[in-house]
């Protein structure tokens, strides 16, 4: 009991240095993200039309969450949110393990082709947009020029007119844009994973299949959780390659909730409806994350199951 | 004062010459993003601040009752503004309530433009408009048969509003939306069959604003072109236009049960309700409205003056590319698009529906329902729809 003292004394010495030490971080924590978040939260649930003053600013309880969750619009925007993550998202994970097992490999020239592949990653997403708008745009764009030349189309399509087809342009430019981040999160996965372990495989008469399958995804997994976690989460915010490529188009058919909440908020100057939007996406992003990092468990943190 | 960038050397002239009548008021231009969507964002975010300061403002059409309603601009009536010499229809619009908010400094249309060298007369029904388009595409070998703004946004509106004019049909009348009627569903059949039946519209214009549209017809690539009348004076320049003295404007074509109709555009002068010098204010706008200044806008930029008796002016045939004959034919039949505060929010709520019909995602008896249900939804949630009205104002 008496020796304990001296420790304990030490003890809450240094607790209370720690706490000093992360106050400053807490502090800037609550200033910049947990202020702005409860000023939405706030705004969402009053009614907040910058056009129109005249209804002042009352307190209207859920009223705009109601509002939300009976406008078929945000619920359009939903779908077209979760298609367009899990499409883009599966695309590029796919396409940038293959990237990442190549360039793992040793060839000459190895270090210019891990640099030019984040080239497409480098350019503003806007730019992009405009780019691959371009290239779809018009009867005489290149796409429709080249399907036109190999024969695949009769005549030329007019991308951004039917739901089905405007897509396309819309993933394919996430997917080109993204799948190189992809590709060196996983790089660098399998850049951890010890060459001895292969070996044994081989000696122990694993197939190249059977090493991908038993050695590489198993050890890749916590990359893997990562790219998802970071594609997902971005692929939910998407914002600014629909409105550069679609707008949204045609009618609303790709308008993610992105989209839509900047419609509200800034277009139509709904400050409490749209802060009620953006509440909702924050939630589900925010829910998104729990789960990843529920899945990854110990893996992310380095600790155990 | 704030203005746009391509029209600031003109305004620069009129009022260094203002400032030499009124020695004793000082002017000062503001530049203001070009794009209006861009401009009305930061005239709200000024306004809803209370800044005093720009004490003028430059007002797209549809914005004077929604800064109106909101109390963020000046009636207008105390000056006593001669609002007799200006077309009717542009004082109209600029009115909320009771009073005048906001001054007509120059005047926008949508016009048929045809091709004279194609055609001997202008259609005046849609039957002869789709005749002669298809004639132009058949016989002559054109592209297309007519070009005009389909893609989601405010010109798709103003595109529908003349189609639906021509058959008799409105969109807003005292509160109430009757878009979903009998001419609004004929009007938007009769856009959806010029691309999807008829062909005179390519398909690729649900995806065009205004400049694609031009660029189409000056190409020679369209036998005739919806479009407001900036394009008059580009597509004369022969260095990059094939039509130039090939063509001509006229009124939008009609039905019998309705008349040609033209989407009021254009751009009023207001003065921001925090300001401090209300009475300069007033002298500014009133000299940038004069007879003479409207001439001049006319000769420098192709602005069409706001004010009728100038059209009789021999000099403005001089000064403008259009003549003026033509012009004025086209603004007696313009009509404003729904006045009221909120007209921005229903305009996007059309946009939607409107563009889903034309893309075939949706019937357009259909989709004017939906899109009549909710503006009207809308209106009544703001207290602006017919019942909440009279209590309102």
């Amino acid at each position: 009991m008496r020796g304990a003292d001296p420790i304990r004394g030490v003890e809450r010495q240094e607790a209370r240095l720690a706490w000093g030490m992360v106050l400053p971080a807490i502090g800037t924590i609550l200033l910049v993200a947990l202020f702005p978040l409860a000023w939405t939260a706030w705004e969402s649930v009053h009614l907040h039309d910058l056009r129109m003053p005249w209804l002042g600013r009352p307190f209207i309880g859920a009223a705009n969450y109601v509002e939300a969750l009976g406008d078929p619009r945000f619920w359009g925007a939903l779908g077209h949110t979760a298609f367009f993550a899990v499409t883009s998202v599966g695309l590029e994970l796919i396409l940038g393990l293959g990237l990442a097992l190549a360039m793992n490999r040793a060839f000459r020239g190895r270090g210019l082709v891990r640099a030019a592949i984040l080239v497409p990653w480098a350019i503003p997403t806007v730019v992009a947009g405009l780019l691959w708008r371009f290239m779809f745009a018009g009867e005489g764009g290149i796409v429709n020029q080249t399907l036109l030349d190999l024969g695949l189309l009769r005549e030329p399509l007019v991308w951004f007119i039917e739901a089905e087809t405007a897509w396309v342009p819309v993933i394919l430019a996430d997917v080109w844009k993204t799948t190189p981040f992809v590709a060196l999160l996983l790089l660098a996965g399998l850049q951890n994973i010890d060459a001895s372990l292969y070996e044994a495989a081989r000696i122990d008469g694993a197939s190249a299949w059977g090493q991908f399958r038993h050695v590489t995804l198993p050890l890749l997994k916590p990359a893997i959780l990562v790219a998802l976690i970071f594609r997902t989460l971005d692929a939910f915010r998407v914002f600014d390659l629909i409105y550069a490529l679609t707008g949204g188009g045609p009618g609303t058919s790709t308008e993610p909730i992105a989209l839509y909440t900047f419609n509200a908020l800034l277009q139509n100057l709904r400050f409490g409806y749209g802060s009620a939007l953006s509440v909702i996406v924050f939630a589900i992003t925010f829910s998104l994350a729990l789960i990843y990092i529920r899945l990854l468990g110990g893996e992310l943190t380095g600790g155990k199951r | 004062m704030s203005v746009l960038g391509a029209e600031a050397e003109v305004l620069r002239r009129q009022l260094r010459r203002f400032m030499e009548e009124y020695p004793d008021i000082r002017v000062v231009q503001r530049e203001t993003p070009d794009a209006a969507d861009q401009r009305h964002q930061l005239y709200v975010q000024w306004l809803n601040a209370g800044a005093g300061d720009p004490d003028i403002l430059q007002l797209d059409v549809v914005w004077t009752p929604e800064f109106a309603a909101a109390g963020w601009i000046l009636p207008l009536d105390r000056f006593a503004p001669d609002t007799g010499a200006f077309f009717p229809t542009t004082i109209s619009a600029n009115r909320w309530g009771d009073s005048l908010f906001a001054l007509p400094w120059f005047v926008d249309v949508g016009m048929l433009y045809w091709r004279t060298d194609l055609m001997a007369s202008p259609p005046t029904t849609f039957e002869a408009l789709v005749r002669s388009a298809h004639s132009a595409k058949q016989r002559q070998g054109l592209r297309h048969g007519l070009v005009w703004q389909g893609a989601r946004y405010e010109g798709l509106v103003t595109t529908f509003l003349e189609y639906l004019g021509g058959h008799g049909g409105r969109i807003m009348e005292e509160g109430r939306v009757v878009v979903a009627s009998a001419a609004g569903r004929q009007a938007l059949r009769e856009m959806r069959s010029e691309i999807h039946e008829s062909g005179i519209v390519p398909t690729a214009a649900l995806t065009w604003h205004e400049e694609e549209t031009r660029f189409a017809f000056q190409n020679g690539e369209s036998a005739f072109m919806r479009n407001w009348p900036y394009a008059y004076g580009l597509m004369q320049d022969s260095s990059q236009s094939r039509v130039a003295g090939r063509f001509a404007v006229a009124p939008m074509p009609a039905t019998r049960d309705g008349t040609p109709t033209a989407a009021l555009g254009g751009a009023q002068l207001a003065i921001n309700r925090n300001t401090e010098h209300p009475e300069a204010a007033w002298r500014v706008i009133d000299y940038l409205t004069r007879p003479e200044q409207m001439l001049e806008r006319a000769r420098v930029v192709g602005q069409f003056p706001t004010r009728a008796a100038v059209y009789d002016d021999p000099q403005l045939a001089a000064a403008l590319s259009i003549p003026p004959a033509q012009a004025r034919r086209v603004i007696e039949h313009a009509v404003a698009r729904p006045v009221t505060p909120i007209y921005t929010q229903l305009s996007d709520i059309l946009q939607v529906h409107l563009h889903r019909a034309l893309t075939r995602q949706r019937e357009p008896a259909a989709a004017l329902a939906e899109a009549q249900a909710e503006m009207q939804r809308l209106l009544n949630r703001v207290g602006l729809g017919v019942e909440g009205r009279s209590a309102r104002r």
